[in-house]
């Protein structure tokens, strides 16, 4: 019976039901930034879903979105383990005989671009990047080190980040033209 | 990439607070409520954070720092990586951390705590943690300048640990890990892939060998089996059970239930069949009084208990 069916939906003490479709759809967005190989995208996507399913039946999550996108960032770190060569991203150690050259290559762009970046940005910002994102320094910790305050250590973060991105966008945007 | 800068600039600062090791929960409520907002932040933020843990990243921001870097030994902590080019008063402060490595570098101490069954222990470590050791147990403890880790190769362990802004505290146990961030937790190694964490105070951060990391907070637990991280029902006392000899057994196999018991049996106790140490069970037992924690599971499960001289026997019946 609908009406039935309808008042059980309307339960309101159940909780909100979670669009789904919108993680995936994010979730693919970001996976698709990470590997090229569209069966690698999809696999993880829908194993990092069925997961987030997994844990939120286990109780309330302090954020689904952070959540689904530290389980789809360890899925691809776990595949790129073992099917480096299919990574989109620069490799750090030099190529692999299995590499394929126009990988490598863009790759090197890549990386090349970033580190421009990071070369023209104030040495402050870069240094608070650095302390970061490579070392994983809490902003607290920078701030007292540097003698910044912490909101202008998220602000260095931030627009830092917002830099880079452009050169990693731009890098692929390039090398799409390439090919 | 996003054509709005605002929405590019909000992303990127979602990303540098959604990659933190501890996550304050109105924020990250905050969080899921910008990303269901609109298609534009959830693309924006795909595209941060892909750069976020991108590889290539990482090899750019070493590429710079090791350009900057004064040559000093790979394991010195992050704050004396202080890059060259700075100005001089930060040369100042350069050197004068470099002076203080020099004094406090040596010092990496590295103790292994062993107890045997019915034998629990106290340690106080020389950062100020607490650790209370139950029987059959070993921890191994390494405390150097910039890091505190500890690792739990058998039993159960009980940590109050001094908090240390600069210096986490890590407690490995089989293909669990846990960061601690300033807290009171416990650690039940019971097997190399399954390990029960339970918070007291504070908050740590749980996580697999099988990737997936959760952050618990007072009150709450978590059991790592296999190397993925499950959430289950918190402690409901100020300090864990087996301080007080207690153990509440919520459908888990008889051996690991076997293998509390054995933290305080004097003998050994084996099992003839292998196939009755993966019966499940559950029930509250009274771990540290063997005699009557195996009576329990003679009564309860259809197990049979042996008393030979030297060991105890356990027979399906």
């Amino acid at each position: 019976m609908p009406l039935a069916l309808r008042q059980i939906e309307q339960d309101p003490t159940a909780a909100p039901e979670e669009d789904w479709r919108l993680i995936a759809s994010a979730l693919t967005s970001y996976v698709r930034k990470r590997t090229r190989r569209p069966d690698v995208i999809e696999d993880i996507v829908q194993e990092t879903v069925l997961r987030l399913i997994d844990y939120r039946d286990k109780g309330p999550l302090v954020s689904i979105y952070a959540l689904a996108f530290r389980i789809a960032g360890n899925l691809v770190v776990d595949r790129f383990r073992t099917e480096r060569r299919y990574s989109a991203e620069a490799v750090e150690e030099p190529a692999s005989p299995t590499a394929l050259p126009d990988r490598v290559l863009a790759g090197r762009q890549e990386l090349a671009l970033l580190m421009q970046t990071l070369q023209a940005m104030p040495p402050l910002r870069r240094e608070v990047i650095i302390r970061r994102r490579l070392h994983g320094q809490s902003c607290a910790t920078i701030a007292k080190d540097l003698d910044l305050n912490p909101k202008a250590v998220e602000k260095h973060i931030t627009r830092g980040l917002v830099d880079l991105n452009k050169a990693r966008v731009r890098s692929q945007t390039m090398e799409r033209y390439q090919s | 990439m996003s054509a709005d800068p605002r929405i590019a600039e909000e992303a990127a600062l979602w990303t540098d607070r959604m990659n933190r090791p501890a996550i304050d929960s109105a924020l990250a409520s905050e969080f899921d409520l910008w990303m269901r907002a609109d298609p534009r932040h959830r693309e924006a933020f795909a595209e941060q954070q892909a750069l976020w843990d991108s590889e290539t990243l990482t090899a750019a921001l070493r590429e710079m720092d090791s350009v900057s870097k004064p040559t000093l030994a790979p394991e010195t902590p992050a704050r004396l990586r202080t890059p060259a080019r700075r100005r001089a008063w930060q040369f100042g402060a350069m050197a004068a951390s470099i002076a203080a490595a020099a004094l406090i570098l040596p010092h990496v101490s590295q103790q292994s705590y062993r107890t045997g069954p019915g034998e629990g222990r106290q340690i106080r470590l020389a950062d100020g943690t607490q650790i209370d050791l139950s029987g059959n147990s070993h921890l191994r403890v390494t405390l150097s300048p910039w890091s505190r880790s500890a690792s739990l190769t058998r039993g159960e362990a009980y940590f109050d640990v001094r908090h240390e802004a600069r210096r986490a505290f890590r407690v490995k146990s089989g293909d669990a890990s846990i960061r601690v961030l300033g807290t009171a937790f416990n650690v039940d190694h019971q097997a190399p892939d399954r390990t029960a964490v339970e918070v007291y105070r504070g908050a740590v951060e749980v996580g697999g060998t099988g990737g997936g990391r959760q952050v618990l907070k007072t009150g709450t637990a978590a059991n790592v089996l296999a190397g993925r991280v499950s959430l289950r029902p918190g402690p409901t006392q100020a300090r864990p059970e087996w301080e007080t000899g207690w153990f509440d057994a919520s459908d888990i196999p008889l051996g690991v239930l076997i293998d509390k018991i054995r933290r305080y049996a004097p003998q050994p106790i084996v099992a003839t069949d292998p196939s009755l140490l993966s019966l499940r069970v559950s029930g509250r037992f009274h771990i540290s009084d063997v005699d009557r924690a195996l009576a329990a599971i003679e009564a309860a499960y259809g197990v049979k208990v042996v008393r030979q001289h030297n060991q105890i026997v356990l027979e399906l019946t």
